[in-house]
């Protein structure tokens, strides 16, 4: 794979990259950063403009082709596996009125819809508990659904309703 | 009083060249003929013929316009690549010295033919010889011809027309100023060669001392340097009577071998493109359209010769490249363009009016060149364009 680079007096300069068989890719980076891609599909063919970019596009670009493109994740256009669900996380205070209680009779699932996945306790994690595994007060509950019924958890397990 | 009516001509003629500047880029087209429209619109011949206020060829317009002489031949000798010529220097001299010879010679014939005289003939042979880099360069990267082969011949002709223009604008701006007879003439072109010298020694020495001269953090103080020593030297060659443009020219290749060209194309960039097209709207300020019909003949003759004989060279020097027909039909096509040197040229020769040329002489080869140039600038690009209609023409179908 062979790049030939040339100046374009007045423009910048040009840079051709031999792909495979005869296709070629033509990018000209003008001094003010813009940028312009072209294609050929051979030697004799007629190149063909593809992307037209200004300075800071180019580099955005240019980032993702090499691999080097970090941003931080936006939460809201983050697609889990989970479909619409969610994972939270809540914590049960001394005065929430389902500490004390066990997790079947605190009716979280069947008031909330949502499902108690794990228990954090201190340093112990409680993976899968029961309906019959007490929630104590200082519990962070690792809770599945959507963004609804983890509002309803919220609420719920703070007592504010 | 006068300065405050002065002050509002060049807002006009500013605001002039936005407008139309508009326009151009609403029609896809190169901005250079409508500046130069412009300026015939506002001038004392035209808007002054109605009655109304024109604008008037004041002292500001005219340095305004010698300094976007000063850097459009300065960005050309900042962005000169002599490394591209030379490992290319046999294509590139083939299908250069094609084109110097068929074009320099035919307009040599005809403006001898025309006028009668060595000094007119050697003008007219200079216009209708550079084809224009601007707007053949805008017109490659519109059509995407940049990425293709032909762009090869195109680039590096226009490179070694460059260089031939550095030169020649340097003998014939010696003979139309400083000229007369021949003892004048030749202490005219001596004086010119060993400004240049100088300033080759200055590219050849000078880059320590260029590159200490913009090695500053700040950028008001980067473009006022830049500015000061371009615009110092050149004023300096015209003062000695050699050419600015060439002194420009120089300059800019001096500093083309610091770190800095990068950094100067950046800076300068807006400098040039402003006072370039105070250029191209003085050149139309002081065109008298009425001169320029008188011309038509002239105009008529240049153009029916000239497009022909650049078709025929570039179609040539593409072959020198190896190129199939069609892309040589390309570059023939391309090169048809002619623009902002062949104005230099033609301000060269008013200058000259009354002293080394005939008034009448200076004033028709002005003229004609600027209708030519209307001419061939509109015409190259609209034939590049339109070169796929051309093909069926061509001896051979590759």
């Amino acid at each position: 794979m062979r790049v030939y680079e040339s100046e374009v007096p007045g423009v910048g300069r040009k840079f051709e990259l031999e792909l495979t068989g005869d296709e070629s890719v033509v990018v000209v980076v003008h001094h003010d950063g813009r940028c312009e891609l072209f294609h050929r599909d051979g030697p004799d063919a007629d190149a063909e403009k593809i992307l037209d970019l200004k300075g800071e596009q180019a580099n955005r670009l240019g980032s993702i082709l090499e691999g080097a493109y970090f941003e931080s994740v936006d939460v809201d256009s983050l697609s889990v596996p989970l479909g619409e669900a969610i994972i939270e996380w809540v914590e049960v205070d001394a005065d929430s009125p389902v500490a004390g209680e066990t997790l079947g009779n605190s009716k979280i699932r069947t008031a909330t819809g949502t499902s108690i996945i794990a228990i954090q306790r201190g340093e112990e994690t409680v993976a899968n508990p029961t309906p019959e595994t007490k929630l104590e007060s200082g519990d962070l509950l690792v809770a599945v659904g959507t963004r609804e019924e983890q509002a309803e958890l919220a609420t719920m397990v703070e007592g504010d309703a | 009083m006068a300065a405050e009516s002065a002050l509002l001509e060049v807002g006009v003629m500013f605001a002039a060249i936005a407008a139309v500047g508009v326009l151009a880029g609403r029609l896809n087209l190169s901005p250079i003929p409508f500046y130069i429209l412009a300026g015939i619109a506002l001038n004392e011949f035209v808007l002054g013929a109605t009655g109304l206020p024109a604008v008037s060829n004041g002292e500001f317009v005219q340095i305004g316009a010698e300094l976007g002489i000063v850097f459009l031949l300065f960005f050309l000798g900042l962005e000169f690549n002599l490394d591209r010529l030379l490992a290319d220097r046999r294509r590139i001299g083939a299908a250069g010295v094609i084109d110097l010879v068929v074009n320099f010679g035919v307009g040599l014939a005809v403006g001898w033919v025309l006028f009668g005289s060595p000094l007119p003939a050697l003008l007219v042979a200079g216009v209708v010889y550079v084809s224009s880099s601007a707007i053949i360069t805008k017109s490659l990267l519109d059509l995407g011809w940049i990425a293709n082969p032909e762009s090869s011949p195109l680039l590096g002709v226009l490179v070694f027309e460059d260089l031939v223009v550095a030169v020649y604008l340097a003998v014939v701006t010696a003979l139309v100023v400083g000229g007369g007879d021949v003892g004048a003439a030749a202490r005219a072109i001596g004086v010119a060669f060993g400004f240049i010298l100088l300033l080759l020694a200055l590219v050849a020495l000078g880059t320590a001392l260029f590159e200490r001269l913009l090695d500053t953090p700040s950028s008001e103080y980067f473009i006022l340097r830049a500015v000061g020593v371009t615009v110092l030297l050149a004023g300096a060659a015209l003062a000695a009577g050699v050419s600015e443009a060439v002194a420009a020219f120089f300059v800019g290749m001096a500093f083309s071998s610091t770190e800095y060209v990068h950094d100067l194309e950046t800076a300068l960039a807006s400098i040039r493109d402003v006072f370039a097209a105070v250029f191209f709207f003085w050149i139309g300020l002081v065109t008298d359209p009425f001169v320029v019909v008188d011309a038509a003949g002239v105009i008529l003759v240049l153009v029916v010769l000239t497009a022909p004989t650049k078709l025929l060279s570039g179609f040539y020097g593409g072959r020198t490249y190896a190129l199939d027909d069609r892309r040589s039909l390309r570059v023939g096509l391309a090169m048809i363009t002619r623009g902002e040197f062949s104005l230099i040229i033609a301000a060269v020769a008013l200058s000259g009016a009354d002293g080394t040329l005939p008034a009448e002489t200076a004033r028709t080869i002005y003229a004609a060149a600027v209708g030519y140039v209307l001419v061939m600038s509109t015409l190259g690009t609209t034939l590049m364009g339109a070169s796929g209609h051309f093909d069926r023409f061509l001896p051979t179908r590759s």
